[in-house]
This record gives structure tokens, C-alpha cells and sequence, in this order.
């Protein structure tokens, strides 16, 4: 049980920059996770914690020691491999085993017996125990690679999307189950993913990483709600969100935001807040790109007031619930629908946007400006860092 | 009809088996038959003569044929061993480490086996003529190690580079330490390559004949030049000749009984495919 903290770690494979200056601070039994897309170096900060990668620069800090010349044995970490990394020679239960076995961490053959059942019921696969890892499938590698880590009390865990290929029930079921383990274990956990719901699920707090860099560190409303920039905003959500160029004018006494759909210009007022007003003026905001999560676009089959014309351009279902994609000329809008319409392709469709949920971004920099009810946003996330 | 069918074609299969194993094992075959006849039933009869003894007793008993044989078992054996316990290593690091140059390395390694014997072996006799390797035990290991060395090394080699690199992270966070993941972890998994090339390598070593003839053959007399004894400058001795080369076709024979099982399995390549 630790608190983890990175301190400008930089780490480079040949030319290509894999880390370029991390800094984060994993609070001690906090549940911290890290989040991006493929190739912008989660593992690597594993990698790097574990010690299993050597930063070039910067300080990894195990409760505030120094830790960077201690060689992995000694960090006492539990890991768990993104490709499994069991030991093909060994059983299942000797896979599990192995850690309590090894000279540093040895525990009798009584306790470990008891551990790894533990470990195992935990994760559903008592059944498992006398195979070999040759003899299971990729989901149940994944689970003996998880209890391989869960049969030691180490410092902190970290986890490689070690719910990656499991199937859809048994990884709710885990991630449930994950959390709940977690908290009663009082561990430090760092854990990576790119599934953006098991990070929302999963984490006390988020950090985004891209290319290297922390883009955002926070909680996961506070990520949703607030994202620091557009990537961000794409990262997060499902379906991503809708990214809409335009302008804001004055009109009168309030704003409109002014935009464009297949050609026709189009304006819709801005709902009166002072905050947001000011934050705008204050940046100074001509063009902005508007950010609106498609749950925050409302359509009809019929003209209405205040909703304009474009066309269906695709329709699917993603579960529970389905997305329609209306074309918008240069852009597509998302938004959510219930399942089993009538739709067909190239219908026409009125669509009207929910400007109070917006947020607005600067569309040179593509940074975060403000967004309505940033206030109340915020002193939640602060609410929930403090619970 | 379908099954008659199916029945010839499984006894013309089984047929042309049994001839190509005739035309493979015949030399063993007409050697072994040999060594039963006397010297003048060699050049007389073919299949029907009166078997005999004698050349086994003349060769065992009475020659220096058990010291010749011992000669060639700490030479072959000496020289596998020591390439075992040079050629792991450097097979890991080829397998594992980046270094310059390293594929330049790892060819030359290979390419001794490439180099024809008899254009090095006059060179290495005025040099172990200088060094006083000649005629000794040590200077055969050693250059028997152009043999044994780069075929155990790149066999071995493509074992380790099966195995993937986490698993030695993953038993490094488990908290052992690195001479305890290559023997406890790595070793297991490259046995079969490792006992089958340490096992073709021992062969190769066992019928070299270049070498030891040349930086060989007053104290230190492996079977492969013994043999040469049997013939005489005035008679060949073929029956004498003929035990000599099948016992000393025992030794391998008994070691690939031995490690059969690993034998199939190391010689199809990615075993430990994960």
C-alpha cells in the first residue's frame, strides 16, 4: 500500500519519445486510471513503475522514496500482463504460486494453498487449478494472470487492460467485482484501459494520456463534463461527441451561435449565464467549436419549431439503445435513439441542439474554453474528491 | 469395393515404406553382416556363410578399441559441454539484447560451420604445433567447438526468442532473481531445442575425422581415425573394420534412444508458442 508518484519521467525507445514528461501522483489505496488511445505509452508508465523500463529522467517515488534504482523484485509490485505472461511450464495453481515461492516473498505451502484458492474463487475458476496455461482460452489466461497479482499484498497493482478479452457479462461482472475488491483490500491500483466505460466505472480518478503526455488528470465526471481540450471530449463518451464549427455573435441583449448545416446558415440563441458570458468575452471568443454529446440533440420525423432539416445518414443499433448519423454536410451530427425505428437512409430528419448542455472550445488551439454550468460541475467534482 | 480400394492403396503405401527402408538401413545392414564373417568369407559369400565371433573378440579384446572409444566420448562429450555452457548464454543474448553489429555477429557464428575443414585445419596445426595443443585433449575440445558451437547456438537461439519477453518481466516482479528466472523459468523451456542440438551436435562431433587426424594421433586417438588402423598397408582387415564402425555407432544411438521424446518435439521449432 503506497502512494506512487512520478515526477517528470521521461523515457525514450531509440528516436521514438514513449514518455515525455509524466508527472502524476496515485494517492495511497486510490484507484487511478489510465486512459488513451494505442501507442501513447500506458504500458510504458507500468512499465516504468514496475521497473521494468528505466526512465532516462525524472524520479519515481515508492512513498516518497526514491525508487528508481531498485531493481523490480525488490519494488514489490503485482502485475498483470496485457499478454498474460504466464509461465507455460507450470499449472495454473503453480502460476499463481510462483510469487509466494520465489526467495523474497516466501510464505508456507499452507497459506499459499489458501490464498490461491481464494484467488481463484474470486475469479471464477477453481476448475482451472491443475491446467496448463497452453490448455485455456485467451479469457481464462486473462483471469490466472489476474490471480496471479490478487495472491500478494504488494505496494500497488498494476493492470494491463486485464479485462480486455474477457466476454461482455464476465467483464461486468469483474469490473464489479474489481472495484469492490479493491476497496476492500485498502490497495493502491493502477490500471490500464482504452475502454472508456471501464474508466468511468473504474477510477477514483482518470489521467488521459496521448503521445506520451498527461493531457487531463481528474475525476471521471469531471473528465466527462469538463473535458481540457477536443480530444478529450472524443475520448470520452459513446458515441463520441458532436464537435460543431460556427461563431458566436451578439444579438440584442444576449448571444446566438451561429453556424452552418448542408449550406443553410443557421442561428440559435444562447440561453442567458452570466459565467459563461464572461468567460467567453474573456477569451475573446469569435469562432468557437461546439462541444454537444448526442444525448443532447433531439430530432422529429416532422418540421417543429425551432428544429432545421438534414438528412438520415446512417442508423445503428449499439445495444440497449441506437445512433443516428445526420449528415450535416461537412460534418455528421450523432444523436441517440430508441431501438427498432423505421428509418431509411437519406430520409429527412429535424434535428434541434440543446445549447444549454454545449461546451465551447477555441477552434485554433482546440483547447477548453467554458461550457454552461461550469460552476455547479465543478464544485461536484470537488464534492466527490473529497468523499 | 470402396474398402479393397482403400486396402491396396494402404499395402502399396506400406510396400514403398518398406523398400525405402530396406535402401536406407542396407549399408548398416551389409556392415553388421560383415563384421560376422572371417577375412576370407568376406571376398566369397554374400548373404549364406558361417557366422563368427572372431573379428568382435580380435577388435575388443585385443586391440586398444575401449581406449579409443573412451578418447572419442571426452573429446565429443567435452566438446558439447563446453558448448552448452558458452552457447546458452550467447544464445540469449542474441536472442535478447540489442547490440551493434549484433546479426553481423550471429552470421559469423554461423559461417564456421560454413569454412571446409581441411582448408583450416593446416593452419590451426602450426599453430597448436606453437601453443602445445597438439595431440591433447583441450585442443580437439576446442576446435571441435566450430562443429558444436553455431548449430547449438542458433537452434537455441530461435528458442528463446519464442519466448516472450514478459514472461521473464513477469517472474522479475514476482521477486526472483535473473540466475534463478533462466534456470527456474527459461531452462524448462528451451530443453527440447537445447537436448536436441546438443544431441545432433555430440554426432557431428563423434564422426569428425579431419581434425583429429591431423591435430591428433600419437596419444590421443578417437574412433574415427582408429578405424584406419584395421587397414593394413598390406591387408584390409574389412571384418575388423566392420565392428569397429558398428560398435562405435552405439554410443549415438543409445543417447537418441534416450532423449527421444525431446528429440520430435525439439525439432519442430516454436513449441513454446504461448
Amino acid at each position: 500500500m503506497a502512494r506512487i508518484q512520478l515526477e517528470n519521467v521521461k523515457k525514450s525507445f531509440g528516436k521514438v519519445q514513449a514518455l515525455n514528461g509524466i508527472n502524476i501522483d496515485v494517492k495511497d489505496k486510490e484507484f487511478f486510471v489510465l486512459f488513451g488511445p494505442a501507442g501513447a505509452g500506458k504500458t510504458t508508465i507500468l512499465n516504468c513503475i514496475a521497473g521494468i523500463n528505466l526512465p532516462e529522467e525524472g524520479m519515481v517515488r515508492f512513498n516518497g522514496e526514491v525508487v528508481n534504482l531498485v531493481d523490480p523484485a525488490h519494488r514489490n509490485v503485482a502485475m498483470v500482463f496485457e499478454n498474460y505472461a504466464l509461465y507455460p511450464q507450470m499449472t495454473v495453481y503453480d502460476n499463481m504460486a510462483a510469487a509466494l515461492r520465489s526467495n523474497l516473498y516466501k510464505t508456507d505451502e499452507e497459506t499459499i494453498k489458501e490464498k490461491v484458492h481464494a484467488a481463484a474463487r474470486m475469479m471464477k475458476m477453481e476448475n482451472l487449478l491443475e491446467r496448463l496455461p497452453s490448455q485455456l482460452s485467451n479469457g481464462q489466461k486473462q483471469r490466472v494472470a489476474m490471480g496471479r497479482a490478487l495472491v500478494r499484498t504488494p505496494n500497488v497493482f498494476l493492470m494491463d487492460e486485464p479485462l480486455a478479452h474477457l466476454d461482455a457479462k464476465l467483464r461486468n461482472a469483474m469490473r464489479t467485482e474489481l472495484k469492490e475488491m479493491q476497496a476492500n483490500l485498502g490497495s493502491t491500483c493502477i490500471y490500464v484501459t482504452h475502454d472508456f466505460m471501464e474508466a468511468m466505472a473504474l477510477g477514483d480518478r482518470i489521467a488521459i494520456i496521448n503521445k506520451g503526455e498527461i493531457v487531463q488528470i481528474g475525476s471521471g465526471d469531471e473528465i466527462y463534463y469538463m473535458p481540457c481540450n477536443e480530444f478529450v471530449a472524443q475520448l470520452m463518451g459513446d458515441p463520441q461527441i458532436n464537435i460543431l464549427p460556427g461563431e458566436i455573435k451578439e444579438s440584442g441583449k444576449g448571444y446566438e451561435f451561429c453556424f452552418q448545416a448542408n449550406g443553410q446558415k443557421l442561428a440559435v440563441p444562447m440561453p442567458e449565464e452570466k459565467a459563461l458570458f464572461q468567460n467567453i468575452r474573456r477569451a475573446g471568443l469569435k469562432e468557437t467549436d461546439m462541444g454537444l454529446r448526442p444525448q443532447n440533440v433531439k430530432y422529429s420525423f416532422t418540421p417543429k419549431e425551432g428544429y432545421f432539416k438534414t438528412t438520415v445518414y446512417s442508423y445503428e443499433s449499439i445495444g440497449n439503445k441506437s445512433v443516428i448519423m445526420a449528415d450535416c454536410g461537412d460534418y455528421q451530427l450523432r444523436m441517440i435513439a430508441p431501438n427498432g425505428l423505421k428509418i431509411q437512409i437519406d430520409q429527412e430528419i429535424y434535428v434541434s441542439l440543446e445549447v444549454d448542455h454545449s461546451m465551447f472550445f477555441d477552434p485554433q488551439t482546440k483547447e477548453y474554453v467554458s461550457r454552461y454550468d461550469e460552476e455547479s460541475i465543478r464544485a461536484f467534482a470537488v464534492e466527490q474528491e473529497v468523499r | 469395393m470402396n474398402n479393397g480400394k482403400k486396402r491396396l492403396g494402404y499395402a502399396v503405401q506400406n510396400l514403398l515404406l518398406i523398400i525405402y527402408a530396406v535402401f536406407a538401413l542396407f549399408p548398416l545392414i551389409w556392415m553388421f553382416i560383415i563384421s560376422l564373417k572371417s577375412d576370407t568369407q568376406v571376398f566369397t559369400t554374400t548373404f549364406v556363410f558361417t557366422p563368427t565371433l572372431s573379428n568382435y573378440k580380435e577388435v575388443l579384446l585385443r586391440s586398444d578399441y575401449v581406449s579409443y572409444m573412451i578418447d572419442s566420448l571426452i573429446i565429443s562429450g567435452g566438446a558439447v559441454i563446453v558448448s552448452v555452457i558458452v552457447g546458452v548464454p550467447a544464445a540469449y543474448a542474441l536472442a535478447r539484447y540489442n547490440f551493434h553489429r549484433k546479426e553481423d555477429l550471429a552470421f559469423q557464428i554461423l559461417s564456421f560451420k560454413f569454412a571446409p575443414e581441411i582448408l583450416v585445419v593446416l593452419p590451426l596445426f602450426m599453430i597448436y604445433q606453437k601453443l602445445g595443443l597438439y595431440d591433447s585433449y583441450l585442443g580437439l575440445i576446442w576446435v571441435y567447438q566450430l562443429i558444436s558451437m553455431p548449430l547449438l547456438i542458433w537452434v537455441v537461439r530461435g528458442y528463446f526468442e519464442d519466448i516472450s519477453v514478459e514472461i521473464e518481466y513477469a517472474a522479475q516482479v514476482d521477486g526472483y532473481t535473473w540466475y534463478q528466472i533462466f534456470f527456474k523459468m527459461l531452462v524448462p523451456l528451451i530443453k527440447p531445442g537445447l537436448v536436441s542440438a546438443a544431441l545432433l551436435a555430440f554426432i557431428f562431433a563423434w564422426n569428425s575425422f579431419t581434425f583429429p587426424l591431423i591435430l591428433a594421433g600419437r596419444e590421443i586417438q578417437p574412433i574415427t581415425v582408429a578405424i584406419t588402423k584395421y587397414l593394413g598397408t598390406d591387408t584390409a582387415h574389412y571384418g575388423q573394420l566392420a565392428v569397429a564402425a558398428t560398435v562405435s555407432a552405439v554410443p549415438a544411438m543409445i543417447f537418441a534412444l534416450c532423449i527421444q521424446k525431446h528429440l520430435v518435439r525439439g525439432l519442430s521449432f516454436g513449441a513454446v508458442k504461448g
